[in-house]
């Protein structure tokens, strides 16, 4: 018979053995090993989520923390551009003061030194002019010329108002002797007549005293206790040279004012 | 020509005899168990694992996924018992690459015990999960006059069981050999190789098989169950 009983009777036995064998060999191991990796990996799974979300949150915590930093620096650079800027305006404010300042200061320094150079020019120039005419009539000063002075002083003299007369007489009273100045000695005969004239004049005999004075150019000059009778070239030079430097005066002002307008 | 296993009589003490079936059959045995054990004593859980517990991992869990593909429930209870079928019936049937060997599953003998475990294990695993009452009466369904007809389809689609398993294994074998008697030379490879594929199929069939039938009886059940409560 091709079916052996007694085989099968020991197959089926061999069969339940390799199945108690295999369940305790085999699947069961690993069964076992695949259920705690299994369970090792939803545990690690569950973690991994929680730190997910734990990353997500704080990832989401930097953002915030980043675009508020950013916010922030932004207003501080708008606010340090602001300064800055309000910074440069009032330096460009002082700086433009200080250049006034400075223009000012150099501009009166200049107007004084103009002033300066042209109050010293004034004055050269009319010292030249009276030292030019003064040569002028020293060296036209003669005989001819002394007589003519001579003559004008003597008008002077005899001209005085009624007024200078009383203060002149006044004035010999206190005094007896009369001085006379001149750049050149008078002629005995003028001073003899000037001394007859003062004689009348005063009515007492007098004394005249000569002294010579260079600076009196082709004048005379009378002195009599204090009182001064003169008539001399350098009155006018001082009234020639008084009206160049009024007129100098005028003009450098002008200038002065030109300087400005241009500036 | 004698191919059947069952009469190469290797020991033999008054009635107990040990035939090629039965001793090829241990040594399938220890092969399995001693894979299994040298591979299990050493599993782990975390970081690199073996390949040995790889491939093993790999062959339990395909083996769960089928179970729980055609029964629709977890596949716990009868992992031991239809992967032990299929990993016995496989592995007797890709070892007979091996000259000289003679698969168990070539044996009659061995394929009626594996058909008849499997008859028995149909009730076993309905009673154990529903009920003597509730395996006894899908026998009348759907009326007492099928009775008989249930009991000769059971026992003939044990019969087919075994007798499929048997003469695929069996006639692989047979060509094997004639093929070997007529052109000695790379034929017969091409029909080991064959001879490899249709053992493979034939152990998944075998399984697969016994799987539906042992998940039959409770399907029924099930759906008895949801007709009553409608």
């Amino acid at each position: 018979m091709i079916i052996n009983w007694y085989t099968v009777m020991f197959q089926v036995i061999n069969f339940l053995v390799l199945v108690f064998l295999l369940r305790r060999f085999l699947y069961g191991p690993i069964v076992n090993m695949m259920e705690e990796r299994e369970e090792i990996i939803y545990k690690r799974e569950e973690v991994a989520a929680a730190k997910k979300e734990k990353a997500e949150l704080e990832a989401h915590n930097y953002r915030q923390k980043v675009e508020l930093l950013q916010a922030r620096d932004q207003k501080m650079l708008e606010e340090a551009r602001a300064d800055a800027e309000k910074e440069r305006m009032s330096l460009l404010e002082s700086t433009r003061l200080e250049v006034d300042e400075t223009h000012k200061r150099w501009h009166k320094a200049m107007q004084r030194e103009q002033e300066t150079f042209l109050h010293d020019l004034r004055n050269r120039v009319g010292r030249q002019a009276t030292l030019i005419a003064k040569q002028c009539l020293r060296d036209l000063a003669d005989a001819t010329l002394e007589e003519m002075v001579w003559h004008v002083f003597q008008q002077k003299v005899e001209q005085l108002p009624p007024a200078e007369q009383t203060r002149l007489q006044n004035a010999f009273t206190q005094e007896e002797s009369i001085i006379l100045r001149s750049a050149l000695e008078p002629a005995p005969e003028r001073l003899q007549e000037l001394t007859t004239y003062l004689h009348a004049f005063f009515s007492q005999p007098v004394q005249v005293m000569y002294e010579n004075s260079p600076e009196l150019i082709c004048g005379l000059e009378l002195e009599v206790g204090g009182y001064r009778v003169a008539w001399h070239v350098e009155g006018y030079l001082k009234d020639v040279e008084k009206q160049i430097l009024g007129n100098l005066s005028t003009t450098s002002k002008e200038e002065v004012m030109d300087v400005q307008a241009e500036s | 020509m004698n191919i059947n296993p069952d009469e190469i009589i290797l020991l033999q003490a008054g009635w107990f005899q040990i035939n090629a079936t039965i001793f090829v059959t241990w040594l399938i045995m220890l092969l399995l168990v001693g894979g299994s054990w040298l591979v299990t004593r050493k599993l782990t859980s975390e970081g690199p694992i073996s390949r040995g517990q790889n491939l093993l991992e790999v062959l339990v869990s395909s083996i769960n996924h089928q179970i729980e593909e055609v029964s629709r429930q977890p596949a716990g209870p009868y992992l031991p018992f239809i992967g032990t079928l299929f990993i016995f019936i496989a592995v007797s049937n890709l070892l007979s690459v091996v000259p000289g060997y003679v698969p168990p599953t070539s044996s009659l003998s061995t394929t009626t015990a594996l058909a008849i475990s499997v008859f028995i294990a149909v009730p076993a695993f309905s009673i154990a999960k529903d009920g003597v009452r509730h395996y006894l009466r899908q026998y009348v369904k759907p009326t007492f006059f099928m009775l008989p007809f249930n009991i000769i389809g059971e026992v003939s689609r044990t019969l087919a069981l075994a007798v499929r398993l048997y003469g695929n294994i069996m006639s692989g074998t047979i060509i094997v050999a004639i093929l070997l008697t007529i052109v000695p030379l790379f034929f017969p490879v091409i029909m080991q190789v064959l001879g490899l594929l249709t053992g493979l199929i034939q152990a998944y069939i075998f399984g697969i098989l016994a799987m539906v039938y042992i998940a039959s009886a409770s399907k029924t059940h099930k759906k008895t169950e949801e007709k009553g409560e409608q």
